[in-house]
């Protein structure tokens, strides 16, 4: 990244617990209510860097709405805004 | 008098985008230790130790010292009495001393004059080939003739090259020294398009907001650019009167981002001159919309020497449509309005 210059909506690790579905079913230790919507996003799938993304639009118990997603490359869990 | 000719190896020089960026950081190493550099072809850079050697140690051999300090390894230096001479001692590494000038000069091919002739590469090399079919092979022989039959024979390109066979040459024509204004930006993957206006924009706005521009006006720009697929690219822009305002920036530029060749992995933009200050500049009567900018313009230049240059930040989009949130947008310092 360039000096000076600050990326938005960068993707924050978080802990996400998955029911037998494979959907989120807490985050951060706060229930999920409903799961809104689910979508897959890949690219770069012909660099040695592929980029794939499972994301998930929740609704927790305490109200609030999250993007999340889990990286197909690293298995990981990430909060986005965006 | 003394000139020092600083050479950067040809095998450098392949790429002429690169080749400029390497000259300039020549140059402005050169112009730390103080000289006063001329440098009319990528590569190459002179300036006169004379008026040096008091501030290094006395001696031109401390010029030399810190020059080659200032410029790191790998080029060649050589030091003549005139530029010529000069540029013929650093291809070999040579210093020259004023008497022994003549000699170093007799001795050397006459097709060392070619590209110092002012002439395009062809006329010179046919130049050239026209005194060896006489007999000329050294700048000697060249130099023993008279003016009047050079003239004759070769005309005014042949009374040059015998001017510079004599050892006559005139004097260096130092640029000024500016402040470097440069902006680059690298793009995450081959940007190209829509992307790439976007981050012209970005660019003009870090380079208007650098500190270092001091709110002078830019008198030009070049916009250069690494390509993905390798190799680089870059185009001048003059701009016609002084301007510190985006929008003029971004309207001349942004046409020529049509004539990249291909995806563009960094795009920079550097400044070429630096006009006087945007308030020095005679204008009008400005009411309106432009009072109201230019009152906005002035609160971001108080709270950036306030607070410093990254202190106030604007959100730019840069790729508004992907589906990666990440790359939607940046925030980056303020530009004036």
């Amino acid at each position: 990244m360039t000096p000076g210059m600050r990326r938005l909506y960068v993707p924050r690790p978080v802990e996400v617990e998955v029911g037998s579905d494979g959907r989120p079913s807490s985050v951060d230790g706060i229930a999920v209510e409903a799961v809104r919507e689910e979508w897959l996003v890949e690219d770069r799938w012909w660099t040695p860097k592929p980029l794939g993304r499972r994301y998930f639009e929740l609704v927790l118990v305490d109200g609030r709405n999250l993007n999340v997603f889990l990286s197909t490359v690293t298995k990981r869990w990430y909060r986005q805004r965006g | 008098m003394e000139v020092a000719c600083v050479l950067i190896p040809e095998p450098e020089l392949a790429d002429p985008v690169e080749a400029g960026e390497l000259t300039e950081r020549l140059l402005r190493r050169l112009e730390r230790i103080g000289a006063a550099v001329e440098s009319e072809r990528l590569g190459e850079a002179f300036f006169v130790l004379d008026g040096l050697r008091g501030i290094h140690g006395g001696e031109s051999a401390g010029v030399l010292a810190a020059a080659r300090r200032a410029v790191g390894k790998g080029v060649r230096i050589g030091v003549a009495p005139t530029r010529f001479a000069a540029h013929a001692a650093a291809q070999r590494e040579a210093i020259v001393p004023s008497p022994a000038a003549g000699g170093f000069l007799s001795a050397l091919p006459v097709s060392t004059l070619v590209g110092r002739l002012e002439l395009p590469p062809r006329e010179a090399g046919g130049l050239i080939e026209t005194m060896r079919r006489l007999g000329l092979e050294r700048l000697g022989a060249l130099a023993a003739l008279p003016p009047d039959r050079v003239a004759d024979r070769f005309g005014s390109a042949g009374l040059r090259a015998l001017r510079l066979a004599r050892g006559e040459d005139s004097p260096l024509r130092p640029r000024r020294p500016h402040e470097e204004l440069v902006e680059q930006l690298e793009l995450p993957e081959g940007a190209a398009g829509g992307q790439l206006e976007h981050a012209l924009k970005l660019l003009v706005a870090r380079l208007l907001a650098a500190p270092q521009r001091k709110d002078r006006t830019v008198l030009g720009l070049r916009l250069g650019a690494v390509l993905s697929a390798g190799g680089s690219w870059s185009v001048d822009q003059g701009l016609g009167r002084p301007t510190a305002s985006a929008r003029t920036l971004r309207a001349v530029l942004a046409p020529r981002l049509e004539t990249l060749p291909g995806p563009v992995a960094a795009l920079r933009l550097r400044a070429l001159g630096l006009g006087p200050p945007v308030g020095d500049q005679l204008e009008l009567s400005v009411r309106g919309e432009e009072h109201r900018r230019r009152r906005l313009s002035e609160a971001i230049r108080e709270v950036r020497s306030a607070q410093g240059a990254d202190s106030l930040l604007e959100v730019l989009q840069l790729d508004p449509a992907s589906r990666f949130p990440e790359r939607r947008a940046v925030l980056t310092p303020a530009s004036d309005r």
